[in-house]
């Protein structure tokens, strides 16, 4: 019965709100040959699109999760309703996650058919790199309630990656072009404290 | 007075000050630290002084002769098309063609070129994880009747054939195959453009928006869609549409909010810089104004238009649409800048002007048309930008307009035919 209902809610939200952005972090992945060479790449040169660009889905996927309610008006409605806005947010949240995981896996396999060399190792690094840019904007526009200050969080993080570079240290992004992975351990680490902690952070800022 | 109003909510508002975190944090992290040492006049001695660029027809006719035959027997060309790595193998149609070729500039035929191939040996090399090997080709001859005419139509069309992005590219190959290393005089001949030419704060000026450029390309779009988004985000679209007051003069007194408001940190930051030429050189050489009026000049369109674009998309389709066009139009910005490399090529159009060195005064200066040009085109964009968010701005006020909903009851994939 609940299931059920979970599932209504997320097919409806899915059409209703999130096709658009489905639509989207597809194109971007389509469009990465006209930026990159995709075949005959060594384990390195993989990394570069892997890390550079096809994380930015994690930006147009997983920012947009409160987005809908932004509108104050569908925030009323929805605020009656017997589920708690969170869940319905939480529930997009791993929709997000799992389109992610499901495009760059798709992307990873094409890339391996185009004979270059990747790995597990690279489609984990890249998951875990859109992961992040997408956490960011997660984060901040449910703290700040205002999607556009999570795009613009994520959007710099982004931005930092490549003016800063290596000084970002332990949170650099790119590491994988330079043969180092851990940094990828701890950005995951950090991205599931942040995602773990908007909720209630949310609810504490709101209870203020 | 609507002026001030505007300028206090932006003041006030978040994105704001993320915006000037931003671009202290910035030129803090990349000019600042970069140009915090003096530049001394170089000292004659066994030093390496670096290279310089001359354009010398014959030294480029024979160096990129090599470079082409030794990627034409590896069937290995490196490309950088958006500014990204992309090693490029041909299909034997597109090898004959540059077989072709290599054969015309060097006026061997096919077997002269196997002859060189068979008497020159293999070096391997590591890019990435990934060895190759390539033949060690130097000295290929160039055939007596090749003009740097037809040179540079042969490398516009081997540059073609590779799908652009090679060191082949007829505006690249001064650039890439006609470096000298550079002798003290020179070494000093440059100091010199940077003191007397420059007058110190002109190099440093460039730098500076090369920097600031970079950011300001888009953090102003959030600025400005936050503040265009806000009206209708707390419901107040109706309260200030039925005001008194012409469309005309409430986008263009916001315009000029934001775009002051977004200029105060980076002359914040201009200010900065001046004093710290001043600790480092002093005011003896130096051009008091020119760190104030080139920056001004390369990074006001930067914000102008960021601005005039946040403002128009989010009147028509929504904050998040404004933040993804500008967005799309930095990147595809950032790697042509890259790909065109860094320092000196501003074309008409190019948003991004990038010159990432404090030398290659003559580089900058033999583009000063086409980058008075490009800075005047985008100020009267931003403007035009302006002008067609007045019209849709009195549409939605008059009620003949809505926007282009994307998400909710009335957006464009749910309405009916």
């Amino acid at each position: 019965m609940v299931s059920g209902c979970l599932a209504r809610i997320v097919y409806s939200d899915v059409k209703h709100n999130f096709f658009l952005h489905y639509l989207l972090a597809l194109v971007i992945l389509l469009a990465s040959p006209i930026f990159f060479s995709l075949s005959e790449l060594d384990s390195r040169l993989a990394a570069q699109p892997l890390e550079a660009y096809v994380p930015l889905i994690g930006i147009v996927l997983m920012t947009p999760v409160f987005l809908p309610e932004q509108n104050e008006s569908i925030y009323d409605v929805v605020r009656s309703k017997k589920i708690s806005h969170n869940i319905v947010c939480f529930m997009r949240l791993m929709c997000s996650l799992i389109m992610i995981i499901v495009m760059i896996g798709v992307y990873v396999l094409c890339m391996k058919h185009c004979n270059s060399q990747v790995t597990l190792r690279h489609f984990f690094g890249s998951v875990v790199s859109a992961v992040a840019l997408g956490t960011v904007g997660f984060a901040f526009a449910g703290v700040s309630g205002n999607v556009i200050i999570g795009y613009m969080a994520s959007v710099i993080y982004y931005v930092m990656n490549f003016s800063l570079g290596k000084k970002l240290g332990d949170i650099y992004l790119f590491s994988m072009m330079y043969n180092s992975f851990d940094e990828k351990k701890i950005i995951l680490l950090l991205s599931a404290v942040m995602m773990i902690v908007v909720f209630p952070l949310r609810k504490l800022i709101k209870e203020r | 007075m609507l002026f001030r109003k505007e300028c206090r909510k932006i003041f006030h508002s978040l994105t704001y000050i993320i915006y000037c975190i931003i671009v202290f944090l910035m030129l803090t992290t990349q000019y600042f630290s970069d140009c915090a040492e003096k530049v001394y006049r170089p000292v004659q001695g066994e030093y390496d002084y670096g290279e310089t660029i001359v354009e010398d027809h014959d030294l480029i006719m024979s160096k990129a002769g090599d470079a082409l035959t030794r990627d034409f027997l590896a069937n290995r060309y490196v490309c950088y098309p958006f500014g990204f790595y992309k090693a490029v193998h041909l299909n034997d149609k597109k090898q004959a063609r540059i077989e072709k070729y290599v054969c015309e500039i060097t006026g061997l035929d096919r077997e002269g070129i196997e002859e060189k191939k068979n008497s020159t040996q293999i070096c391997n090399y590591t890019d990435g994880t990934h060895d190759y090997s390539e033949y060690e080709i130097k000295d290929m001859p160039v055939s007596d009747t090749m003009t740097y005419e037809r040179f540079t139509e042969i490398m516009a069309d081997v540059d073609d054939i590779l799908g652009g992005g090679s060191s082949y590219a007829a505006d690249d190959l001064v650039f890439n195959f006609s470096r000298m290393p550079m002798t003290y005089e020179q070494a000093v001949e440059k100091y010199n453009v940077m003191i007397e030419d420059d007058r110190i704060s002109g190099a440093y000026a460039r730098l500076f928006s090369d920097y600031a450029g970079f950011v300001l390309a888009i953090m102003p779009v959030f600025v400005a869609a936050a503040l265009a988004a806000a009206d209708r985000r707390h419901r107040m679209s109706e309260l200030v549409y039925s005001r008194k007051l012409s469309s005309f003069r409430m986008v263009f007194t916001r315009f000029a909010a934001l775009v002051t408001t977004m200029f105060i940190p980076v002359f914040i930051c201009m200010i900065a810089a001046f004093i710290q030429l001043i600790a480092l050189y002093g005011t003896k050489d130096m051009d008091m104004s020119a760190m104030f009026t080139l920056p001004s000049f390369w990074l006001l369109p930067n914000i102008m238009t960021a601005s005039a674009v946040g403002m128009l998309v989010t009147e028509v389709f929504s904050g998040g649409a404004a933040i993804l066009v500008q967005f799309i139009w930095w990147f595809m910005g950032l790697m042509t800048a890259g790909a065109a490399g860094l320092v000196g090529k501003i074309s008409r159009f190019t948003f991004i002007c990038r010159h990432n060195s404090l030398d290659y005064r003559d580089a900058f200066l033999m583009n000063w048309d086409k980058f008075v040009f490009n800075r005047v085109f985008y100020m009267a964009a931003s403007i035009a930008a302006a002008v067609i968010t007045v019209l849709v701005y009195e549409l939605k006020r008059g009620g003949d307009f809505n926007g282009i909903r994307l998400f909710g009851k009335d957006s464009i994939f749910r309405r009916k035919a």
